[in-house]
């Protein structure tokens, strides 16, 4: 009987813990609410109280009125006792299952429950690079928010607050219960193209983005518009998306993002995604894109082609899986498009073409410039990284990466990345790593040291696996 | 003409044969193999059943598998432990699988844990404490007496989505419950060697299996569930051992074996290696033998020493 009583005590002095840790999480929930609150869960006690008292006396007359109406002596005394053991225990049980939904119910009332979910990342670099010196880069501060909308569609935001001042990386909207297997998605979002183009700067393996998907695609793979994705109902994993956006690509800077244009200078996109269980341990994912530009206004009108192959193999030894295994990811990417002869004299392309002609970068722009001839361009480029997980902190890596030029003014971009990943925690990270660039302004040997941390909410993404 | 007539008939004879054989049983998935046995032995022919993990995972980092994706797309229901034990996992998964009917607060999305007060709830919610048990210890699956609890929710969760069988759940599960007692009660009898008896693990997944069984958990060679100890936190927990004298160190299989093992000879305790799912190690195929290769390994274990 004490256990049954040690343990009845226990219990509500874990669901009262239970609400004591819930409650702390609302912390901006004004005082009179608060004292409201308590107030109906002191209502609810007593009223629990009263229950228990009434149930105790209708135990005590029981047993009590028990021995009554067998002679006392005839009956061991042992059955009514364990009689009333059994009785206790059904009683209690039967307060405990009564109480369990009007605690949820407390827990369930604030308004601010409503609240969706916050994230922050900070992310920090300090690199030296013998072309560029040192340089402490606070990189970013990004704001994650996500709730669901109603019972059809959830939402999410991500704003990054970075030196160049703040931006919507994302802001998207995204069905939950369509039928036949289909999610809607629209916004601005990262377009489902290749694998790490999806990925959020901290998010990446490696320090930096590879410059095989920061020429091609222009960053990360943001876009403004809508993707319809469609799960196909076979026991095989496919996945296959189609999507219209203004552009394709954060820092693509062909097309304006604020200006209207045709239904031919939209960028649509296909993909195709599936996945081989090769036994428990090892799989492979194997995605296919493809991103139409009909008419780029600003290569003349031509059409443009991205493609892309991404294939990711995995080792996860399942018993093993929070500390060891290999992930050996790549990406080929090809470019198609009309570009102009000796490229463009704007910002970035012009740095290029300025080096190779020996003129300093920041040299007056040439009057009257010549008018612009445009050439068909194929472009390849590629990455490949491979990456242990050693132990539950240590995950070294190294990355190939290479990039054509896709005006075909310099030659190829070719970089070497060892790098090592040290998780203090799964929220905490340290990265060091080293670049070798051969890159035809010139070489650099870089250093890299990165500081990322993740407060509040996360979740582990489908996408960012 | 007879032969235009006869092909949607020949269709609809094969879409009603496909349609009735797909009605007679639920597809249910399982995050758990321990929850697999008990749904399939509450669900009996009502239910078709498989899980996730196969038992030898570590409960957070089971490997999100586009596969798993598909298979969740066609199940009735998920059955899972709950109190975020799933965390790694499951939220993305399901939102992968593109089913509402097992969706969070759907009738298919059966939470094992509604019936569970759970131990070492957090008195405030903070990552300094580690981040993943912020519900409070998900491990009940290792206490007979929690999987009682569990096996309730599964009935409940079956019931609702096949209300025309709630009888023949109910039997079900009342058998598995005597059967259950059974062993409890059997166990109960062997495990008093245990009592009292001082153990450290890897991480809390046997703190409900202490709690049952009377033995005091010291500590963990884990700083924080999920986060991995530093020289100093194992220099302080092997000063702690000697002084506490404690009888075992518990190394769950899915975590690294060195560790374990340096704290066990430091400290002069015992090593040793439990399964902490059904599937774990081949000899725990069901719950009951799950439970039973726990105890007896303890027990040996202890007499050993
Ligand atoms: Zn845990």
């Amino acid at each position: 009987m004490e256990r049954v009583h040690r343990r009845w005590g226990a219990a509500a002095m874990a669901a009262l813990l239970a609400m004591g840790s819930r409650r702390v999480r609302a912390e901006d929930v004004p005082l009179e609410e608060l004292r409201r609150e308590l107030h109906d869960l002191q209502g609810q006690l007593e009223k629990l109280q009263g229950q228990i008292k009434k149930q105790q006396q209708v135990i005590d007359k029981l047993s009590a009125e028990q021995p009554k109406a067998p002679p006392p002596p005839a009956t061991p005394s042992g059955s009514t006792a364990a009689d009333e053991e059994r009785l206790k225990r059904q009683v209690t049980e039967q307060v405990l299952r009564r109480m369990q939904p009007a605690l949820a119910a407390a827990n369930k009332t604030f308004p601010s429950q409503f609240n969706p979910a916050i994230g922050l990342i900070l992310d920090n670099v300090f690199s030296y690079s013998e072309k560029d010196r040192g340089d402490f880069e606070f990189r970013a501060a990004e704001l994650g928010v996500s709730a669901s909308v109603d019972p059809f569609a959830r939402g999410y935001a991500i704003i990054t607050g970075s030196p160049d001042g703040f931006d919507v990386e994302e802001a998207a909207i995204v069905t939950t219960s369509l039928p036949y297997n289909l999610t809607l998605k629209g916004g601005r979002f990262f377009a489902d193209f290749g694998r790490l183009s999806k990925f959020h700067d901290h998010d990446l393996p490696f320090v930096n983005r590879p410059t095989a998907l920061d020429r091609f695609i222009g960053g990360e793979s943001q876009a403004d518009g809508v993707e319809l994705s469609y799960l196909v109902p076979l026991p095989q994993y496919l996945t296959l998306t189609a999507g219209a956006y203004n552009k394709l690509g954060a820092a693509n800077d062909r097309v304006s993002n604020t200006t209207p244009r045709d239904f031919s200078q939209f960028t649509y996109l296909g993909r195709g995604a599936t996945f081989f269980n090769l036994n428990d341990a090892n799989s492979i994912d194997l995605g296919t894109s493809y991103a139409y530009t009909p008419e780029v206004k600003l290569d003349g009108g031509a059409s443009r082609h991205l493609a892309g192959v991404d294939l990711t193999y995995r080792y996860v030894p399942l018993s093993q899986a929070s500390y060891r295994g290999l992930i050996w990811g790549s990406e080929l990417l090809y470019n198609q498009e009309d570009r102009p002869v000796g490229g463009f004299p704007g910002a970035t392309s012009a740095l290029s073409l300025a080096r190779t002609l020996g003129v300093p970068a920041d040299a007056p722009a040439v009057t009257d410039p010549p008018p612009l001839v445009f050439k068909r361009r194929n472009a390849a480029s590629a990455y490949s990284y491979l990456e242990a997980r050693l132990t539950r902190r240590f995950y070294p890596g190294f990355l190939f990466d290479w990039a054509q030029d896709i005006d075909h003014v310099g030659g190829d971009t070719k970089a070497y990345s060892p790098y090592l990943t040290v998780w203090a925690s799964e929220f905490q990270r340290f990265r060091l790593q080293y670049t070798r660039l051969d890159a035809p302004e010139g070489n650099d040997n870089q250093f890299f040291l990165q500081w990322t941390v993740i407060l509040g909410s996360h979740v582990h993404g489908f996408r960012d696996r | 003409m007879t032969r235009f007539l006869a092909l949607p008939f020949v269709l609809g004879v094969g879409l009603l044969a496909v349609s009735a054989t797909g009605a007679a049983k639920l597809k249910v998935v399982t995050t758990i193999p321990d929850l697999a046995d008990m749904t399939r032995q509450i669900g009996g022919d009502q239910v078709d059943v498989t899980s996730l993990a196969t038992g030898v995972e570590d409960i957070h980092a089971v490997p999100m598998k586009p596969s798993f994706a598909v298979r969740l797309n066609r199940a009735d229901a998920v059955v899972l432990l709950g109190l975020e034990a799933e965390h790694a996992f499951l939220p993305a998964l399901l939102e992968a699988a593109r089913n509402p009917k097992i969706l969070r607060d759907a009738p298919g999305y059966i939470d094992c844990s509604v019936y569970v007060t759970p131990l070492e709830v957090p008195t405030r919610i903070d990552r300094a404490l580690g981040d993943q048990h912020p519900m409070g210890n998900p491990h009940y699956n290792a206490d007979p007496v929690m999987a009682k609890e569990a096996a309730r929710a599964i009935a409940d969760g079956l019931s609702r989505l096949r209300p025309e069988h709630e009888a023949d759940f109910k039997k079900n599960l009342a058998a598995f419950e005597e059967k259950l007692d059974a062993a409890i009660a059997r166990w109960e009898r062997e495990a008093a060697p245990l009592r009292g008896k001082k153990f450290v693990s890897y991480h809390p997944d046997l703190i409900y299996f202490a709690e049952r069984f009377g033995m005091e958990p010291v500590g963990t060679i884990e700083i924080r569930a999920g986060v991995d100890p530093t020289p100093g936190h194992i220099a302080d927990l092997e000063e702690r051992m000697r002084r506490e004298k404690v009888d075992l160190v518990v190394r769950e299989l899915h975590y690294p074996a060195g560790l374990a093992e340096t704290v066990a000879r430091a400290t002069g305790a015992k090593l040793v290696e439990l399964p902490v799912m059904v599937g774990g190690v081949p000899e725990a195929k069901d719950y009951i033998s799950f439970i039973d290769y726990d105890l007896q390994t303890m027990l040996k274990a202890v007499k050993g020493s």
